[in-house]
C-alpha cells in the first residue's frame, strides 16, 4: 500500500533512529512510503494550548497536501502527531466555525481540505490496513523468543476514544498482539496506557520524571526485559531521561525502550545499527545479545 | 444467571492492610456491577463497606475501580467486563486514602473543588440590572453546557495520573468547573480565576486524557482544561513556564515549520535554566542525537502564510462550540 509519510519532528532531529527504523521495516511490510518534504509540524499540542484555529490550520494544509497527491492514508509514527492529525480532523468535520476560517486561510495558499486523506499510525495501519498482527508473522526471521516485553502506548494514539477511533482507550491490545506475532511474551502493567510525563518536562521536571520513573518501574517489576513505544515523544522520557527518571523513583533502572519500528525490524533480522539502536541512551545491548543468543537469523 | 467471579480488594480501616476476597455471585450480564455488589453484601458478606445512593448515576456516589478502570459501578454492566476479563475485579479509587472497603475519604477532591471558587462571582460595583434578572443567551449557555452535568463523582480524580504525582495540580473535575465559571457572562472574576490558578495548579495537566474515558457525564475535563489554559494565554500572558512553552512553541514552528529543539528549550527555560541542561546536551550529542537545527521545510512560505492570517487572538469567549454528544454511561 502507499502511504503519505509524516515523520514528525522528533523522527527527524534527536530521534533519528525511529525514521531509520521506519523505512527499512516499511519495506519488509510493503508500506511503499512517499515523502512529502513540504510537512509542517503538527504543533504536538503545545501550539493547541495557544491557539486552536492556528493548530488545526496546520494540519488541515498537512491533510491536504497528501490528499492533493491523491493519497488516502498519512502514516504516523509518532502518537502525539497521530493525536494532532486526528484531532484536526475532527475539529474540522464538526467545528463550522473554525472550518469556515482554516478554508478561507487555506484558499489564500492555494489549498483546499476535502477530509479524504486520514491519519494513522502504522500499528493502526498494521492492524487495519495489513490484516492484523498475525498477517506480520509470516515476515518474521529473528523469532523473539523468551523475551519480555512491555508495550507503552502513548497516551494520544489511544484517547479521547471517540476522536482517535483505535483499539480500547484503557484496555488496548494492538502493540501486545503485535509483540505475540513476533514470537515475544507481551508483559501486561499499568503503566502502559498510562502517561510518560513529557507534557510537562518544561513545566516541572521532577514531575514529569517521577511518572516516567514509575512507569519504567512498573513495567520491569512485572518482568519486561524491556519496553517498546509507537511515540518519540515517550521514547525521549523513557530512554533519553531515564537516569532522571531513575533518580528520581530511587532506583537505577537500566530498561532498554524501543522504538515500535525498531522492535519489528529485529523480529525481521534487520540489523540493529540500521535500526539505529546504538543511537540509544540506555545501552540495548543485554536486550541484544538475549535476542541473538535465543534465535539467531534463520 | 451467569456465576460471575469477582475480586474486592477489602481494607478494614484499622490494621493498614488489603488483601483481595474472592466471590462467585449469580448475576445476569446486563445488570450493572452495583447490583452484583449489593446481593454479595446482603447474601455473602455484610461487612463489605461501599457508597452508593440513587442507582442511576445522578448522586455520583459509587465511583470505584472495575477491571483498573474508574467508573461509576452503577452504570457499568457485569457483561462486557466478564467478557473481557473473566472476572471482575474491584478496587477502590486512586489518589484518596481507603477508610474501608471500598470507601475512600474525599477530602482532597473537595478541597480541590472549595479552591476554585465554584459559584458565581458578583463584583457589586457591576450591579444587575435594576429589578431585572440577568440573563444568558442560548449561544452563552452553549459555551460551558457540558460542565453542569459534572455529578462531582471523582472517577476523573481517581484516574488521573497528574493528581497522583503532584499534590500541586488541582485535578481534572475542579479546573473543569473553574471553565465553567470562568466563561460564565454573569461572572465577573474572569481575570482573578485565570490568575489563581496559575502555574502548576492548571499547567500539570498531561494531556492524557484518562479523565475523558473516566467520566460518566461526558464532562471531558481534558478538553475544558486546554479551553482554561487557551485563555490563561491571552488574560495572563505567559509568565511561567506551561505558558511559555505552548507560545513559544507556536512561534518556533512559524521560522522553519518544523520544531527547532534547542531554540524551544532555550526560549522556555531562560538562559540560566539552559545552564542546567548543558550536561544533558553534551551526553545526548555523545548518543548521535543531533540538536542542530534542522533545515525549514519546502514551501515554508505557506506556513508563514498561515501565522499572518491566523496568528492573532482568536475570540475565545464569544466561541460557539459544536454541540456534545451528550451523556455516556448505561449504554453498554
Amino acid at each position: 500500500m502507499k502511504v503519505a509519510y509524516y515523520p514528525g519532528c522528533v523522527a527527524q532531529e534527536s530521534g533519528k533512529e525511529l525514521d531509520m527504523a521506519t523505512r527499512a521495516v516499511a519495506q519488509v511490510l510493503g508500506i511503499e512510503i512517499v515523502d512529502f518534504p513540504t510537512f509542517s509540524c503538527c504543533g504536538s499540542g503545545f501550539i493547541d494550548e495557544a491557539n486552536q484555529t492556528l493548530n488545526v490550520a496546520l494540519n488541515a494544509r498537512n491533510l491536504a497536501i497528501a490528499e492533493r497527491a491523491g493519497i488516502d492514508v498519512v502514516m504516523t509514527v509518532c502518537s502525539t502527531c497521530q493525536g494532532m492529525l486526528a484531532h484536526a480532523r475532527h475539529t474540522l468535520a464538526k467545528d463550522p466555525v473554525i472550518r469556515g476560517r482554516v478554508d478561507q486561510t487555506l484558499s489564500k495558499i492555494g489549498y483546499s481540505y476535502r477530509g479524504t486523506a486520514q491519519p494513522k499510525h502504522l500499528l493502526q495501519i498494521i492492524v487495519e490496513n495489513l490484516g492484523g498482527a498475525e498477517k506480520i508473522r509470516p515476515l518474521v526471521r529473528r523469532p523473539l523468543t523468551g523475551v519480555k516485553i512491555g508495550a507503552f502506548y502513548g497516551c494520544h494514539i489511544l484517547r479521547p476514544h471517540d476522536i482517535m477511533e483505535f483499539d480500547d482507550p484503557e484496555e488496548p491490545r494492538a502493540l501486545e498482539d503485535v509483540i505475540t506475532a513476533l514470537g515475544a511474551t507481551p508483559v501486561y502493567y499499568r503503566g502502559r496506557v498510562m502517561c510518560c510525563g513529557f507534557p510537562i518536562q518544561f513545566v516541572k521536571p521532577e514531575t514529569g520524571q517521577r511518572l516516567a520513573g514509575n512507569q519504567i518501574l512498573d513495567a520491569k517489576r512485572n518482568g519486561a526485559d524491556a519496553m517498546a513505544t509507537p511515540c518519540p515523544l515517550c521514547h525521549i522520557s523513557l530512554d533519553t531521561y531515564q537516569k532522571e527518571a531513575g533518580k528520581s523513583v530511587g532506583e537505577n533502572l537500566d530498561m532498554p525502550i524501543l522504538h515500535f519500528p525498531q522492535l519489528l525490524g529485529l523480529a525481521f533480522g534487520l540489523d540493529p545499527k540500521t535500526l539505529g539502536l546504538p543511537r540509544h541512551m540506555v545501552d540495548p545491548s543485554v536486550l541484544l545479545n538475549k535476542i541473538t543468543m535465543v534465535s539467531a537469523p534463520a | 444467571m451467569t456465576q460471575v467471579p469477582f475480586e474486592i480488594l477489602r481494607n478494614d480501616g484499622k490494621s493498614g492492610q488489603s488483601h483481595f476476597q474472592s466471590f462467585v455471585v449469580d448475576v445476569e450480564e446486563n445488570q450493572a456491577i452495583l447490583t452484583a455488589l449489593l446481593k454479595i453484601r446482603s447474601e455473602q458478606d455484610p461487612s463489605l463497606a461501599m457508597r452508593y445512593s440513587c442507582r442511576q448515576a445522578i448522586c455520583g456516589s459509587c465511583a470505584m475501580r472495575v477491571n483498573g478502570k474508574s467508573r461509576l459501578v452503577c452504570t457499568t454492566m457485569v457483561g462486557p467486563e466478564f467478557r473481557a476479563h473473566g472476572k471482575i475485579r474491584i478496587e477502590p479509587m486512586l489518589n484518596q486514602m481507603v477508610v474501608r472497603d471500598l470507601v475512600v475519604d474525599q477530602t482532597p477532591f473537595w478541597d480541590r473543588y472549595n479552591a476554585v471558587q465554584p459559584f458565581l462571582i458578583h463584583d457589586p460595583s457591576h450591579p444587575m440590572p435594576e429589578g431585572k434578572e440577568t440573563r444568558m443567551s442560548p449561544e452563552q449557555v452553549e459555551q460551558f453546557y457540558e460542565t453542569p452535568r459534572c455529578i462531582a463523582c471523582a472517577a476523573c480524580y481517581s484516574a488521573c495520573p497528574a493528581v497522583g504525582s503532584d499534590p500541586e495540580f488541582l485535578g481534572p473535575m475542579a479546573l473543569a468547573k473553574l471553565y465553567r465559571f470562568t466563561v460564565d457572562p454573569r461572572d465577573t472574576a474572569y481575570h482573578q480565576r485565570l490568575q489563581s490558578v496559575q502555574n502548576q495548579k492548571l499547567w500539570l495537566c498531561l494531556r492524557c486524557n484518562l479523565c475523558v474515558e473516566a467520566c460518566p457525564k461526558d464532562v471531558r475535563p481534558a478538553e475544558r482544561i486546554v479551553d482554561l489554559k487557551r485563555l490563561a494565554v491571552q488574560e495572563i500572558g505567559t509568565p511561567e513556564h506551561g505558558s511559555r512553552h505552548a507560545q513559544k512553541f507556536l512561534t518556533n514552528i512559524e521560522d522553519g515549520g518544523v520544531l527547532n529543539e534547542t531554540k524551544l528549550a532555550r526560549e522556555t527555560l531562560g538562559l540560566f535554566g539552559m545552564l542546567g541542561q548543558v550536561g544533558k546536551g553534551i551526553s545526548m550529542m555523545r548518543h548521535g542525537k543531533s540538536l542542530k537545527k534542522h533545515p525549514p521545510i519546502q514551501g515554508v512560505s505557506e506556513v508563514k502564510a498561515i501565522y499572518a492570517d491566523l496568528n492573532q487572538p482568536e475570540d475565545l469567549k464569544g466561541r460557539q462550540r459544536p454541540a456534545g454528544k451528550g451523556v455516556k454511561g448505561g449504554e453498554q
